[in-house]
């Protein structure tokens, strides 16, 4: 099976952070793989692993994003297409959909995975979209892939419970993080990854106007959230203070 | 005059709680901006919904009704979506965040040329559009978003807003639905019900969660006396869903389920930044965990240091000494 991987290099969510008159101030250093991102690539491993076939990422970012590159690389990916887009922070979901969308128009593939959504916005968007501009059958939020008859069987975690469902191929599907724990990359792989090719790709040659990827959304500012207090402490006997708190949530917070 | 729709989810047979909530919102936005307040409710028995929906003061109830929608499948909900967005033309069409609803939002969004904003705190109209709060960073702070669309799509986290009845008697259109074998893309094989009949987290007044800290069937048992005791659903942090303790279903979390009860108790749960960002918007937090200086207890407005084997019992006792 051929897989396409979207992946995409963020803002790492451990990194210290802070807002000045509205603007998010990070090490803009401190950038890692999506870490949803990550898991659709090592299930894809997995699946070629077991099955055959080919692994190739795709990322839209700077030329930083290299780096992000060579680490899915690294954990086993066969090759990489990296689309440069400079202006990425202008992005929104629905632009990032376009342009994954004309890349994959002329291409032949099994299965696009993504990650279910980045860990910096949460968003969790641009998988159905590539679906729905794609015309391609998808399910988002998958916690377990398997390839069966041709078919890609996902196991989608739903309100409610798990739902089995059977994609015939090409599909795409969005991954969570708890369907695996993603492979640390070993010296070898990361030695192999600079062997391997990575494909540069202006937006301009996909053929889509730049006028279509203006965002409809913006993000204007950031904002502390409002901050929760930290409330008391109740050390002691145990018993004690398990009374007093059991009360205290009766008398005091009335929630009982 | 504009049109604020908003989506009505079921489940197990349930109107959903949070989508009332964003009823409630979506109200008295249209109330404020004399736009119109609709409602779409789509089920193999959504008519059988109407009244309970009437209450939150939607002027007109559009009604899908098929049996294709006994169980979630993208594909026949995008096409009913897409089919009431093209028969209502909203300019605000509001969503609860749910699992069904993010299985389509970016699609519907792409279908119908709309601009959209996912998973928000809180959402107000402005001049051309809709401008949201959104948390991000895994929480830890909030950014400020701006769509601007005849067309904006928007959902929003549970508990973000109160239940406000305000009944009206709503004019209710039917919408025509068909769908094709051969227009479906794919298949739904089973559905792996979680375990018993567990309460729906983002719908429960009172959560008991359990982290790594509960380490055997005794801890457990204890969880689930204290649920019962509160008639509370329970939750679990990532790493007793990845080890199999609970149900995934039941994790709570970035990765997982956002709640707000009004009530959260942490049991033996750490509280990593992963778990804060799906429960910090409770309205009271307790921790229990022997470790003082657990992350857990800085959003905590009660904290019991000690272990939870030796505090529950007691903790179990009092409240239901307290309930009789």
């Amino acid at each position: 099976m051929k897989f396409y991987i979207c992946i995409k290099m963020v803002p790492d969510v451990y990194a210290p952070l802070q807002i000045k008159e509205g603007e998010l101030i990070m090490d803009a250093d401190r950038m890692v793989l999506n870490a949803y991102d990550a898991s659709a690539v090592e299930e894809a491993l997995v699946l070629k692993e077991k099955h055959g076939g080919e692994v190739e990422v795709v990322c839209i970012g700077p030329a930083k994003a290299s780096e992000t590159i060579r680490k899915a690389l690294a954990m086993g990916a066969d090759k990489a297409t990296h689309i440069l887009a400079s202006g990425a922070e202008e992005y929104d979901s629905a632009s990032y959909a376009k342009i994954l969308s004309a890349f994959f128009k002329d291409k032949e593939y099994d299965v696009i995975g993504l990650g279910k959504q980045s860990q910096d916005t949460d968003s969790g968007l641009t998988g159905s979209m590539v679906a729905e501009h794609l015309s391609l059958p998808y399910t988002t939020n998958a916690v377990g892939l398997e390839v069966e008859n041709g078919n890609l069987v996902v196991k989608r975690q739903g309100d409610s419970g798990q739902e089995m469902i059977e994609l015939p191929t090409p599909c795409a599907v969005t991954c969570s993080n708890d369907m695996n724990d993603p492979r640390i990359p070993n010296l070898k792989g990361i030695m192999a990854s600079k062997r391997k090719p990575i494909d540069q790709v202006e937006i301009s040659s996909l053929g889509i106007d730049e006028a279509e990827l203006k965002a409809d959304t913006k993000v204007t500012s950031y904002e502390e959230k409002p901050a929760r207090q930290a409330g008391k402490k109740y050390e002691g006997e145990a018993e004690e203070v398990a009374r007093e708190v059991a009360q205290l949530l009766d008398t005091e917070a009335n929630v009982l | 005059m504009s049109t604020i729709l908003t989506y009505i989810a079921i489940s197990d047979g349930k109107l959903k709680r949070s989508s009332l909530e964003v009823l409630s919102h979506c109200k008295s936005l249209a109330d404020a901006s004399g736009a119109s307040c609709e409602a779409v409710v789509i089920d193999a028995n959504a008519s059988s919904f109407i009244e309970g929906i009437q209450k939150y003061g939607a002027s007109k109830v559009h009604v899908v009704e098929d049996p294709i929608f006994k169980n979630h499948m993208n594909t026949p909900l995008l096409k009913a979506l897409a089919n009431v967005m093209n028969s209502v033309n909203p300019s605000v069409f509001a969503f609860a965040s749910t699992e069904g609803t993010k299985d389509v939002l970016g699609a519907l969004a792409a279908n119908q040329n709309a601009a959209v904003i996912a998973d928000v705190a809180s959402f107000e109209l402005i001049d051309g559009g809709v401008k949201a709060k959104r948390p991000v960073m895994a929480a830890k702070i909030m950014n400020n978003t701006e769509a601007k669309s005849d067309k904006v799509l928007v959902s929003v986290r549970s508990g973000s807003y109160d239940l406000n009845e305000s009944p009206e008697s709503a004019e209710i259109v039917n919408i025509d639905f068909s769908m094709d074998d051969s227009e479906m893309k794919s298949t739904l094989r089973e559905i792996i019900s979680a375990s018993g009949d567990t309460i729906d987290l983002n719908e429960a007044e009172a959560i008991v969660a359990a982290g790594r800290g509960v380490k055997d069937e005794d801890g457990k048992a204890l969880i689930s006396e204290l649920a019962s005791v509160l008639k509370a659903g329970i939750g679990a942090s990532r790493a007793l869903t990845e080890s199999g303790v609970y149900d995934p279903s039941l994790q709570i979390g970035q990765t997982g389920k956002v709640v707000s009860p009004q009530l959260y108790i942490a049991v033996g749960i750490s509280g990593a930044i992963q778990h804060v960002a799906g429960m910090a918007n409770s309205k009271v937090i307790v921790a229990i965990n022997k470790d003082p200086d657990a992350p857990i207890f800085e959003v905590a407005d009660y904290g019991i240091v000690g272990d939870l084997y030796k505090v529950l019992p007691p903790f179990i006792e009092e409240i239901k000494k307290i309930k009789s």
